[in-house]
């Protein structure tokens, strides 16, 4: 799973930094307690090579026991085998109860009498001494942790930035808006210098072939242009001729069909291209009550003279204006009544209607059989193929995210539902 | 009439020619630039039909020839280019109309005959028909002395009707001239046959017998 940069780096410090300080920390105590260890056995030495060198100056005016300092016991030949290193021992004090020592032991003998000379040191400063050193030790540790952290934090944060700046202009960008794209050459960071680069050389390379790609479209529209007229004109110069009845007139109807759909097609390949270049960019006040009245009018009185007719209910509030191109607007609004038309059952209906909010057409018809998320898709279409260019949503949406108006498409137990949200979705 | 059509796709050309010859026009068909040249040099025609992209040169040098010379032939542009820029610069060069391919023959034939109005009819010109009468200056139409009252769409298609008499124009050709813009944009089927209606009940209305008739599927003929 991601996660955030800065959240992926705390988290590894936050991991290891404290296995590493405990692993340190338990180095440090033993290193801390076998020094020490030694000093004791130093003092205790020094203290019996001192006292003994005492008592032998004056055995017999010498205290032999002082508690808590030393002992000099005589003692028989040096039969017990006494340890090198220092020794536990707790001595019980009245007022103190029982107090922890180190002692060391060492057989020595003068004139030939021998005695067992024992010293004390007491282990419990020492051992308050490496609590002491421990919890310091614990607590600047953690300090560390925290510093370390949020140091690392902030020099993330700011070693990040022009990442960050990179990754929010690319996201602006978009290829249809013919805008070059701009990022810093130096950043001050050689990686994000490489990373900026690379960035603009890919989009130079993808703005070229979307550019390239355009550019045939255009290029095909236009040629296929001249067939087209060609192939028009030839139809309407047989129309006029005297052979003509009513089996010729029904292919000629045919053909004719075909290649209006076809010259049809063929300008809105080129009208969709010239709406995504950007060729419509004059705006003025569109009356978009009455001109959604009007075409409706126009589609209401055609399908109510249809043997099958549809009604048409129209609800518009009047005085709606949108800012637009009106050329536009008015591609918009008759393709998306045309669909509703077109796409419909016998006896079916159409709704229309049109508030300062949105425009809704909603309309009768059978269940989509095409995903309703490619409906705007270029050439998708549904089982009525004969009437259609399959590019009359894909303008509908072209010219709708051209003015950031959000197109929605709902279905509903038999209603079709298209709104356009008039509030530009800025 | 005099009429001279340039226009490199043979097929094209040979298309416009007999559309016009079946009018009574003469009409002639070059299809280069030299041929045009030599053509225009030779005599006046009364309205030139113009391609822009011309084999040996542009429609657009020919047409700043052409008025350079002084020479007074109605130009209409008929280009695939259907760009502003194409259109901007080939009226500022003279021409008198443009029209974008793929066009309509009845289209362009009514805009040539809507040329040849303007220029030799003074501004005072009627299309009379015995049993209708349109006046082009007050833009009001007439039959039997009573006034018929047309919407500026239902006179638009009369007109376009009248000046096409007696041939077949498809609804294609008709919603195309009615819409009052770029020809993509242009409304489906609908559009004409409501306004066909409309105009066909006015009509009958005024009494006027029933001259404009359905072809088939194809479009609409308005006989005399």
């Amino acid at each position: 799973m991601s996660q955030p940069l800065q959240q992926k780096n705390t988290r590894i410090l936050l991991t290891w930094l404290p296995l590493i300080m405990l692993a340190g920390s338990v180095f440090f105590y033993n290193l801390l307690k076998g020094h020490i260890l030694h000093t004791q056995q130093q003092q205790l030495q020094l203290k019996q090579d001192n006292i003994w060198r005492a008592f032998i100056a004056a055995p017999n005016n010498f205290p032999t026991h002082i508690a808590g300092e030393y002992d000099i016991l005589p003692a028989s030949a040096d039969t017990s085998n006494l340890s090198d290193h220092p020794r536990d021992t707790t001595i019980l004090y009245p007022d103190r109860g029982n107090v922890g020592f180190n002692i060391l032991s060492r057989y020595r003998t003068v004139n030939g009498v021998g005695y067992l000379v024992t010293t004390y040191i007491s282990s419990k400063e020492i051992r308050h001494l490496i609590i002491k050193v421990g919890v310091a030790e614990a607590i600047i540790f953690l300090l560390l942790l925290i510093a370390l952290v949020i140091l690392n934090r902030q020099t993330s944060r700011r070693l990040w930035t022009p990442f960050f700046t990179t990754m929010n202009t690319i996201r602006g960008y978009d290829i249809r808006q013919n805008k070059p794209l701009s990022l810093e050459a130096t950043t001050g960071i050689e990686e994000f210098d490489r990373l900026n680069q690379t960035l603009l050389a890919l989009i130079d390379h993808v703005d070229k072939a979307y550019r390239n790609q355009k550019q045939f479209t255009e290029n095909a529209s236009h040629e296929l242009q001249t067939p087209l007229a060609i192939i028009r004109s030839k139809v309407e110069l047989l129309m006029e001729g005297s052979g003509l009845n009513e089996d010729s007139a029904g292919l000629l109807q045919e053909i004719t069909e075909a290649n209006e759909r076809l010259s049809q097609m063929n300008k809105n390949l080129l009208l969709l291209t010239r709406i995504e270049n950007g060729q419509y960019p004059e705006v003025e006040s569109v009356a978009l009550s009455g001109l959604v009245e009007h075409l409706s009018s126009f589609f209401r009185e055609y399908y109510e003279n249809e043997t099958e007719a549809i009604t048409t209910i129209v609800s518009i509030q009047p005085g709606v204006t949108i800012t637009a191109n009106p050329a536009l607007i008015e591609i918009l609004v008759n393709n998306l009544l045309r669909n509703a038309y077109i796409h419909n059952i016998p006896h079916g209906w159409v709704e229309v209607r049109l508030s300062n909010n949105a425009l809704i057409i909603l309309n009768s018809g059978p269940i989509l059989d095409i995903d309703p998320q490619r409906l705007f898709d270029r050439f998708r279409k549904g089982r009525v193929d004969n009437r259609t260019t399959g590019l009359g949503l894909s303008l509908v949406l072209q010219i709708a995210q051209f003015y950031h108006y959000d197109v929605r498409y709902t279905y509903e137990e038999g209603k079709h539902q298209l709104t356009v949200s008039l509030s530009s979705g800025e | 009439m005099k009429l001279l059509v340039v226009e490199d796709e043979p097929s094209l050309l040979n298309s416009i020619t007999r559309y016009f010859r079946q009018e009574q026009f003469i009409c002639e068909g070059v299809s280069n630039y030299t041929d045009a040249l030599d053509r225009i040099d030779d005599t006046p025609f009364d309205c030139i039909i113009l391609d822009i992209n011309l084999p040996g040169g542009s429609g657009l040098q020919l047409l700043k020839y052409l008025r350079e010379d002084k020479k007074k032939d109605g130009v209409i542009i008929i280009s695939a280019r259907n760009s502003l820029d194409d259109k901007i610069m080939g009226l500022d060069y003279g021409a008198d109309d443009y029209l974008t391919k793929p066009f309509h023959l009845p289209e362009l034939s009514a805009r040539v005959k809507a040329l040849l109005r303007r220029k030799y009819s003074d501004g005072n010109a009627i299309l009379d028909l015995n049993i209708l009468r349109i006046d082009l200056a007050s833009r009001t139409a007439t039959t039997n002395g009573q006034s018929i009252g047309l919407s500026k769409i239902e006179y638009d298609l009369l007109v376009f009707l009248v000046t096409n008499k007696n041939r077949v124009v498809s609804r294609q050709a008709i919603a195309e001239h009615l819409f009052d813009g770029p020809p993509e944009q242009a409304p489906g089927p609908e559009f004409v046959y409501s306004h066909i209606k409309n105009l066909k009940r006015k009509l009958k209305e005024k009494g006027c017998p029933e001259i404009i008739q359905t072809v088939y599927g194809l479009g609409y003929k308005l006989v005399v």
